[in-house]
């Protein structure tokens, strides 16, 4: 009997200490501290409705929470969004290796694609340096068929970095010249076929259905969706629409060095949950550093 | 139906509701922040109008025999018409010859599809272009524009073994000048002029020393984000922005940042680009633009 009361007793002194020691903040705090979160994560280039839903997760977390007296409100909030905006990003590291992928498969097939200008070319010379520089062979294939000087411009990368080569003719079919450049790497037993595709709008129904034959024709083990870091909320719709035209196995973030804020990474991951692979963060063939959260993390803080 | 026409729907779907005046109003603030936040306007932009739109539609009070709904879409557009300068459709015509242009903007934003553009816009009209090509730095780029320059039959000058873009830009103006041409379109180097980026903002004021251009003309992606406004007031500050061209304008970007980077530079948007081929530049329409901002309707 004793016990019962003994129980009821301690749970009301903690109940005491509790509200002594801890506290909760009121809905009207919470909404004005979430509003201004969600400002700055805008700010950051984070798309609005990626936003709007990390915003709305650290509300159920901060109406819920109770936070020790000691401890300022805004410190508290910072804390919780930091942590939140953490376990998000790290969902974007993923487990692909495009070095050791290279020597199971051999060559390893990886088609690059992306709106009209985000760099796709430069990071494809990027990543042929990297292989170069750990000792694996790779070959560029220019499947842009379209744009002005495209060919040329991979071929002088090319020929800087003592990477073979193969292009097309201008007009040429973008899918047979993915074919040569496949067959090229067969017969000299290189490690990996690095494919340009021609810049496209995802809403271009007919350029996306050709780049679906490329995919098609050339199988890829990898498709890369590069992306601007400088791009606001169209990240999240770019990113949509090339997964759901011929699917996104992972992203390369660009112009990162731009004072860039990162939020598009997180567009990404919330929008259609992909991995980040690498940031470009420069024009130089070294500027390619492997995703890290913290890094973006502290770019968007 | 028309832009204007739609939003005059939304205010009075808005003030039709049950609510008193002051919180449709403010509902419908909240949602216009929303719009163009999700358009990619600059935050600090959207907060400044819609506290803009909000104090005049509190405190002011419509003239005798207009309603209240019309009154309140009409501080709405001439708020965010006063963002991009007004209503007026810009001039595109040089009013002397030769006109010299300098096209400046980001890595990739689509200087050198822009540059062709234009020629063949003035060309179309008559006009004598010449374009040239000062990019030392991106491979290939002197390539890119001479073809471009073959497929519009227009003179063309650069010089691939030089990487002195102050030096080309001398001496290709002379030479288009010489060939009587009379409108001189300049592609630079794309350039973001952060960190290790900042020299080039000065080699871009190098070359407008070098040629004194008639324009200087931003090249905005339509796509970019809030980075627009700190951006554009970068490069204007370097060399001071006469006008801004849209790009990409055919995909699904809202182009907030541009109208943000018009709202930093005061500047006047001229062209937009709907396309990757060279007929695709339209002038530029403020109604349409707003219009699509909103998400009413699409170009």
């Amino acid at each position: 009997m004793f016990r019962k009361i003994k129980e009821l007793f301690k749970s009301i002194t903690t109940q005491i200490v509790d509200t002594i020691k801890y506290r909760t903040v009121s809905p009207e705090e919470v909404e004005e501290l979430v509003n201004e979160v969600l400002l700055r994560l805008v700010e950051a280039d984070v798309a609005y409705d990626a936003a709007n839903i990390i915003a709305t997760r650290l509300k159920e977390r901060l109406l819920n929470a109770k936070i020790p007296r000691s401890e300022k409100v805004e410190d508290f909030a910072i804390g919780l969004l930091r942590s939140t905006l953490l376990e998000i990003l790290k969902r974007g590291v993923s487990e692909i290796n495009l070095l050791s992928m290279s020597s199971e498969r051999k060559p390893l097939k990886i088609v690059f694609m992306g709106v009209n200008g985000v760099g796709k070319t430069t990071t494809i010379a990027k990543v042929a340096y990297m292989f170069k520089k750990h000792g694996l062979k790779p070959v560029i294939v220019a499947a842009d068929t379209f744009r002005a000087a495209a060919q040329e411009q991979l071929r002088e990368h090319s020929k800087k970095l003592g990477v073979p080569f193969v292009g097309g003719k201008y007009g040429a079919d973008p899918a047979s010249v993915a074919f040569d450049g496949i067959a090229y790497a067969y017969k000299h037993g290189l490690d990996a076929v690095l494919i340009d595709t021609a810049g496209r709008m995802h809403v271009d129904v007919d350029l996306m259905n050709e780049l679906r034959k490329i995919v098609r024709v050339s199988k890829p083990d990898l498709k890369i969706l590069v992306l601007d870091a400088l791009t606001g909320n169209d990240a999240i719709e770019q990113a949509r629409v090339f997964n759901e035209y011929v699917g996104v196995d992972a992203v390369i973030l660009t112009k990162v060095d731009a004072d860039a804020k990162g939020g598009a990474a997180l567009s990404v991951i919330i929008g259609i949950d992909k991995p980040i692979l690498y940031l470009g963060t420069g024009q130089r063939y070294e500027d390619l550093v492997p995703y890290d959260p913290e890094l973006i993390l502290k770019l968007l803080l | 139906m028309n832009v204007l026409e739609n939003l005059k729907k939304i205010v009075s779907d808005f003030l039709r509701g049950k609510e008193p005046y002051e919180i449709a109003v403010e509902n419908f603030v909240k949602e216009l922040q929303k719009t163009l936040l999700r358009a990619d306007v600059n935050v600090k932009l959207v907060l400044e109008l819609t506290k803009n739109i909000r104090e005049r539609a509190l405190k002011e009070r419509p003239p005798p025999y207009i309603s209240k709904q019309e009154w309140f879409i009409k501080i709405v557009y001439d708020e965010l018409s006063s963002l991009f300068g007004g209503d007026i459709k810009p001039q595109v015509f040089p009013v002397k010859t030769p006109y010299i242009i300098m096209l400046v903007g980001v890595q990739g934003s689509g200087k050198t599809t822009t540059a062709a553009k234009i020629a063949y816009f003035y060309k179309r009209y008559g006009y004598r272009p010449c374009l040239i090509c000062t990019d030392t730095y991106r491979p290939a780029a002197y390539e890119q524009l001479y073809q471009l320059s073959k497929q519009i039959d227009v003179p063309f000058c650069g010089d691939p073994k030089s990487s002195d873009p102050i030096d080309i830009a001398k001496k290709c103006l002379s030479y288009c000048i010489n060939n009587n041409t009379n409108i001189i379109i300049i592609d630079t180097a794309g350039r973001h002029g952060y960190g290790e980026e900042e020299y080039l903002l000065k080699e871009m004021q190098d070359i407008a020393k070098a040629v004194n251009p008639d324009e200087v003309m931003l090249i905005i992606d339509a796509s970019i984000g809030q980075k627009a406004y700190d951006l554009a007031l970068r490069f204007h500050s370097a060399t001071p922005i006469g006008s801004i061209v849209i790009t990409k304008l055919d995909g699904t970007a809202k182009g907030g940042g541009a109208l943000s980077a018009v709202a930093a530079t005061k500047a006047i948007i001229k062209f937009i680009g709907t396309g990757e081929k060279i007929p695709e530049l339209e002038v530029f329409d403020p109604r349409r633009f707003v219009g699509r901002i909103l998400g009413l309707g699409d170009l």
